[in-house]
């Protein structure tokens, strides 16, 4: 998940929460204040209407106008009742109301009274349409508000997040493109906010400090093939000379020969070091069209002698292909993979190579390997115990797929070893 | 014939001169980039094997010195830089070869005579050794004024054997120079047996004598 979402998610949990709560929350206390208010108003009502009584009470015929007034009035009732209780009652009911016509809530105070020494039970009443319509409309604002505060809330914390993370998030998609192999190093872009400026610093010093390294190894390397490659012409000179002295014992030539064999060696294992240096160095840049399947008969008119020998036949199926490459790499690339199948190829067993559908495929027949392809096309690795065979040939085949974006693949299937490279 | 030897590693100049000693070249040397500015400009030589790196300049340097000058003289450039791009500006520079460290003495020996070949006897594009003679431009093989019918590689295999007449030379080397990078495929003593008894056979057949001996352990010697 990632780190906007989580804190969007608490933020949105907490709003409607609250949200959930403050709603009725707020209705029911709006509403008890207005029961409040009327309450009050209907007791002040009842207190009037009873001082105006006492004020009539020398009257003879009170008894008679209290009976209009219940008849009359709209919202005053006072009835004879049996027995006088001080108590004042409010409650909320529902009756006819005759001015609308319907049911209606109404709040209603209930209380006795004594006029001329007879009980009275006199009610109170006030229509609640009006109020009910009051906390519906300030319930539907609240709700109506709650709602933009959230999507306010939420449109605010996404916008500025995003701006926020900005910076890491550019950070991030620079290390995931970053290639050690590539010679650019990290851009990072300077930030306001002090911890991303600080994680950039550290960032970039790492990477920089990373590629140093690096490339002073590669240097290292480089340097040390060719410091080596001279030593070993001297060598190889000392023995040449050593041969041509007479009367050598058979064992002492052979001694030499075999000496001369081990500088071979050496020397191939230099050369082969340093062509995998020269191309990380993209020191073969220059492209050219190529036609592949004229390059491919070239190399297999030198390479069927060597397979004849060891008989063993090539078969070809080769159609025609262009493609824009350098030409060191690619003649680099096919030797090398033909080498290795015919190096690894069971005796007297065939090879085959086509070139079909911009894919080349090389299969040889073997054993199966314990070793996977990430193994396989490492720098010397090898399963085989040939002293001839240097554990660089596919460690180079997968540097030159990778440095001109062909992609190499491997199967093993029915004691056949088959590598693709697709164009 | 003339050698000039620019090289700053002593050990290596020693054993290339005493070889090309044998074969019977005059081989004189030049340790530093001054010092071969100074001989190319006061004598003529038939070949100069040129190594690139010197301590105190750039063997690419010397090559223009020697081109500006209008020196004749072959050039084959020696360097432990196997880089393609030295090859190719060496090569447009007007060198005649080109050989990467380390090399096998015969391959050298090869192409110095080559160069001499091309450079000395320009238009005679033959060489003999006693009733054999090989044809360079036909690319054949004369033996009793009659072309003997050889494989190229057998050809091939025949011209370093020649060049290196007299001495021994190595399976390693035989195996190198005719098949270059895939020698280390095969079964190079298989390869070159079959080759070279082929070659042996064809040659004994056309009434040629056995000049092909073969030292055991090692490899094979051109000699009368």
């Amino acid at each position: 998940m990632r780190l906007l979402q989580v804190s969007l998610r608490s933020l949105l949990l907490y709003s409607i929460v609250l949200l959930l709560i403050s709603i009725p929350v707020s209705w029911i206390s709006v509403q008890a204040m207005l029961n409040d208010e009327v309450d009050e108003s209907i007791s002040r009502q009842s207190e009037q209407f009873l001082r105006h009584i006492k004020n009539f009470e020398y009257l003879d015929d009170l008894e008679t106008d209290l009976e209009v007034i219940d008849q009359l009035s709209y919202n005053i009732h006072i009835k004879p009742s049996k027995a006088a209780t001080q108590e004042k009652i409010y409650q909320t009911i529902i009756q006819y109301d005759s001015l609308e016509r319907s049911q209606r809530p109404f709040r209603q105070l209930s209380t006795s009274v004594v006029v001329k020494g007879k009980p009275y039970l006199l009610t109170i009443e006030m229509s609640l349409v009006d109020n009910n319509d009051l906390v519906m409309a300030i319930g539907l604002v609240q709700v109506a508000l709650s709602v933009v505060l959230v999507a306010g809330l939420l449109y605010l914390n996404r916008s500025l997040s995003k701006r926020l993370w900005k910076p890491f998030y550019k950070t991030l998609d620079q290390l995931k493109a970053y290639d050690l192999d590539k010679s650019e190093s990290v851009a990072i872009e300077k930030s306001d906010i002090t911890e991303f400026d600080d994680l950039n610093k550290t960032v970039s010093h790492l990477t920089e400090r990373n590629r140093k390294v690096f490339l002073n190894q590669k240097e290292f390397i480089e340097n040390a093939s060719h410091e080596l490659q001279t030593p070993i012409a001297i060598f190889q000179s000392k023995l040449d000379h050593l041969m041509q002295s007479s009367g050598l014992s058979q064992s002492e030539a052979e001694t030499i020969l075999e000496l001369e064999t081990t500088a071979q060696r050496m020397s191939r294992l230099n050369k082969n070091l340093l062509l995998l240096s020269k191309i990380d160095n993209e020191q073969f840049l220059d492209k050219e069209e190529i036609d592949l399947s004229i390059l491919i008969q070239n190399q297999l008119s030198v390479l069927k002698p060597v397979a004849n020998v060891q008989s063993m036949k090539i078969n070809t199926s080769i159609d025609p292909l262009l493609i824009k490459a350098n030409r060191t790499l690619i003649e680099v690339l096919f030797s090398n993979i033909f080498q290795n199948a015919i190096r690894h190829n069971l005796k007297g067993e065939d090879v085959s190579i086509t070139l079909r559908d911009k894919t080349l495929a090389v299969t040889n027949k073997g054993k199966a390997l314990k070793m996977n392809v990430e193994k396989m096309t490492g720098r010397f690795s090898k399963e085989s115990t040939d002293p001839n065979s240097t554990g660089l040939g596919l460690a180079i085949v997968k540097k030159i797929c990778d440095s001109c974006g062909f992609h190499l693949g491997y199967k093993y299937d029915n004691s056949l070893h088959t590598f693709e490279i697709t164009f | 014939m003339k050698i000039l030897i620019i090289e700053d590693e002593i050990q290596l100049v020693k054993s290339v001169a005493l070889a090309l000693r044998e074969e019977g070249y005059v081989c004189e040397f030049a340790f530093t980039a001054a010092e071969a500015d100074e001989k190319i400009l006061l004598f003529d030589y038939d070949c100069i094997l040129l190594d690139i790196n010197l301590p105190d300049g750039n063997g690419l340097k010397i090559l223009e010195t020697i081109k500006n000058n209008h020196k004749t003289d072959g050039v084959i450039i020696i360097t432990a830089r196997n880089s393609l791009d030295d090859k190719v500006f060496g090569l447009n520079l007007g060198a005649d070869d080109y050989l990467s460290k380390p090399f096998f003495m015969p391959e050298l020996i090869a192409r110095v005579s080559a160069i001499i070949r091309r450079k000395r006897f320009e238009g005679n594009n033959r060489i003999s050794f006693h009733e054999i003679s090989l044809d360079l431009l036909g690319k054949a093989a004369i033996v009793h004024d009659k072309e003997v019918d050889l494989t190229r590689m057998e050809y091939s295999l025949l011209l370093f054997l020649l060049a290196n007449k007299n001495r021994v030379v190595s399976k390693n080397a035989i195996a190198e120079h005719l098949s270059g990078d895939n020698a280390e495929l095969l079964d190079k003593f298989d390869f070159i047996y079959s080759h070279m008894k082929n070659l042996k056979r064809k040659l004994t057949e056309a009434g040629s004598n056995d000049y092909i001996k073969t030292i055991y352990g090692l490899g094979y010697k051109f000699s009368a």
